[in-house]
């Protein structure tokens, strides 16, 4: 299922970070919901125009929580460094070896996007992408 | 969770199943038992090799993994060493620096100073290119000098600048070629930028003297305009702590039990003496240096634009770093433990050191009254300048806290902030500030952050570090 941003998180209220929280009827959908959490948070919930899209593969593990972590990090190293984010997600694959997905990448504009957060990393610190009760929830804490 | 006191306002979490050691944490009051720092307090002291106390300064508050405010020492033949002790921002760190200016001198110029420090730093996210973006072969020389880099090209406010902060502005031990092509990607461009969030370049005055012997030796006088520089490693860092917590979390079964079951996955950790581990703090005390010339390369940019703004002398500005210290850092240091001088390993995240009168390792001109120990506060009220103790160097392996603390969240920050505007209330109370986005200053208000009034009190009281001088802000710039 391809999901395209604004959707829905919620702020998990984190003291010195930022945690989110999002949750979705599959592990897939929950997670396409966290990278877009994590776009929201970098463009301060601005839109983003897409300008290209990418099949991004990473390993993973350990179990789904971990590779949730890596899916992000490996997004926000892009983001640091191409200013690309995510724009529309479309998880194909995720497991506790890894995550294959398909995203709509935008860049970051300096002014349209200057009340988005810097964000400096994706903990492993209360990272979830786990069953809860019919759904999935996922969760992740930003360093910023 | 249940805490004792063990005498004013030192509380102890006592040693409960896999705890090594107990926690030792400072508070004004009782901690409140779920605040969850308490519980990192208590899963820091799982990591092996512990020595005496997981222990949490006044500022504590929710980390991941170690708390914010944690300081942990560890053996270094038997102890691990986890970058989620050190943080993702390796050595974060504040900076001081007087001049001989007297408020008055700036007052009247205020706006066009604290306008051409916005221009002349870059602030923001992603800000970049303060200087001509970095080859590799010179990205390496900043990653093994630190600040004695930046002030050999010129970025200095006097030539003994590097001498003045912590360790001489350089760990020795880094190894560049243990900061990966990604790190380096993510920092090349970014050396002299300051960056965001709580990230600050200020302009203060020193407002009152409480120790007048320890502010004439770190050259603080009433009146006097001080600067005040608070960044890190930027992007590179970032970068090095964040590709090592996860191969450290993927291979931390082949270290043992002890490692694999730890409570915490941002607590992942590597005996100190394993290839993992030496690899790790090689990157780490890179990162570190770069930091050091960042902050060094922004005392530069700094000077410059009050030179310019001012159409002063460097004589007449009369600059100098006074001190230079890291708050995310894991250093190898050497303790007198239970009657025995040993090396260990002291993580302090969100920590700062404050060694005590006499010790070898702090700067010739303050060793008579203790190492400066440099606290700010929030941008709205003050910061304070402390010195070192022997107190500090028995009970808290020479560490004191690091600043004020949040009380909010982020997102509960920005609810309070909503219909106000915090520049214009800073402005009535004649604090001049620039600030990249709005939502920043929301996020950074007074009211997001402890009194560190009260935070540096408690620190004062238990005998860890003693009250120098306290600075209050004129002009502030923010990412």
């Amino acid at each position: 299922m391809r999901l395209a941003s604004p959707q829905p998180y919620e702020d998990l209220g984190h003291t010195a970070d930022v945690g989110v929280r999002v949750r979705g009827a599959t592990a897939e959908e929950a997670l396409a919901r966290l990278v877009l959490a994590f776009a929201a948070l970098a463009t301060g919930g601005r839109e983003v125009a897409v300008e290209r899209e990418e099949r991004v593969a990473v390993a993973g593990g350990p179990e789904l929580a971990g590779t949730a972590v890596a899916l992000l990090r490996e997004l926000l190293y892009r983001l640091a460094t191409e200013a690309l984010v995510p724009a529309a997600c479309e998880i194909v694959r995720a497991d506790a070896d890894g995550v294959e997905a398909r995203v709509a990448f935008g860049r970051r504009d300096p002014e349209l996007h200057a009340e988005g957060a810097d964000l400096k990393a994706v903990t492993w610190h209360a990272a979830r992408l786990e069953r809860e009760g019919a759904g999935w929830v996922a969760q992740a804490v930003f360093d910023i | 969770m249940q805490l004792r006191r063990i005498e004013g306002d030192l509380w102890e979490i006592p040693r409960e199943g896999r705890m090594r050691v107990p926690g030792r944490v400072y508070s004004a009051g009782p901690p409140a038992p779920d605040d969850p720092a308490l519980q990192q307090v208590a899963n820091v002291a799982h990591l092996p090799g512990i020595l005496r106390f997981s222990l949490a300064m006044p500022d504590i508050h929710w980390g991941y993994g170690f708390p914010i405010g944690g300081v942990a020492a560890m053996d270094v033949e038997r102890g691990a060493v986890s970058p989620g002790g050190v943080g993702y921002d390796i050595n974060c760190g504040v900076r001081v620096l007087t001049t001989a200016l007297e408020e008055e001198d700036v007052r009247a110029r205020l706006h066009a100073v604290t306008a051409q420090l916005f221009r002349d730093v870059p602030t923001g996210v992603g800000a970049s290119r303060a200087i001509p973006t970095l080859s590799d072969r010179e990205l390496d020389e900043v990653l093994e000098g630190g600040a004695r880099w930046a002030v050999r090209r010129g970025f200095a406010a006097a030539s003994d600048d590097a001498e003045r902060c912590e360790e001489g502005g350089r760990l020795a031990g880094a190894d560049a070629s243990a900061v990966s092509a990604r790190a380096r990607a993510r920092g090349a461009d970014q050396l002299g930028t300051l960056g965001s969030g709580n990230h600050f370049l200020e302009v203060d005055r020193v407002a009152e003297v409480y120790d007048p012997q320890a502010a004439e030796a770190f050259g603080l006088v009433p009146g006097r305009v001080a600067l005040q520089i608070h960044s890190g490693s930027r992007g590179l860092g970032y970068q090095v702590c964040d590709e090592f917590v996860a191969e450290i979390a993927r291979r931390r079964p082949e270290f043992g039990p002890d490692y694999a079951d730890l409570p915490d996955p941002q607590l992942a950790a590597a005996p100190i003496g394993s290839a993992l581990g030496q690899r790790y703090l090689g990157a780490m005390q890179a990162a570190a240096n770069f930091a050091w010339a960042n902050r060094q390369v922004m005392t530069g940019l700094a000077v410059r634009a009050l030179l310019h703004v001012l159409r002063i002398s460097e004589r007449d500005l009369g600059a100098r770093v006074l001190y230079d210290v890291c708050h995310n850092v894991a250093k190898l240091e050497e303790h007198d433990i239970e009657g025995a001088r040993r090396r260990v390993l002291v993580h302090r995240k969100g920590a700062t050191r404050c060694f005590g009168p006499g010790d070898a390792r702090v700067p010739e001109p303050y060793r008579g009254v203790g190492q400066p120990v440099l606290i700010p506060g929030d941008m709205g009220r003050y910061s304070y300048v402390l010195a070192g103790t022997e107190r500090a160097m028995r009970d808290t392996f020479g560490s004191s806290c690091h600043g004020a603390g949040r009380l909010l969240s982020r997102g509960e920050a920005l609810r309070r902030g909503r219909g106000r505007s915090i520049a214009a209330e800073l402005a009535a109370r004649g604090i001049e500030v620039i600030s990249r986005g709005k939502k920043t200053l929301a996020e950074e208000m007074s009211d997001a952050y402890k009194d560190v009034a009260q935070v540096v009190a408690v620190m004062d009281a238990a005998g860890i570090s003693r009250l120098v001088a306290r600075l209050e802000p004129m002009g502030v710039i923010k990412g």
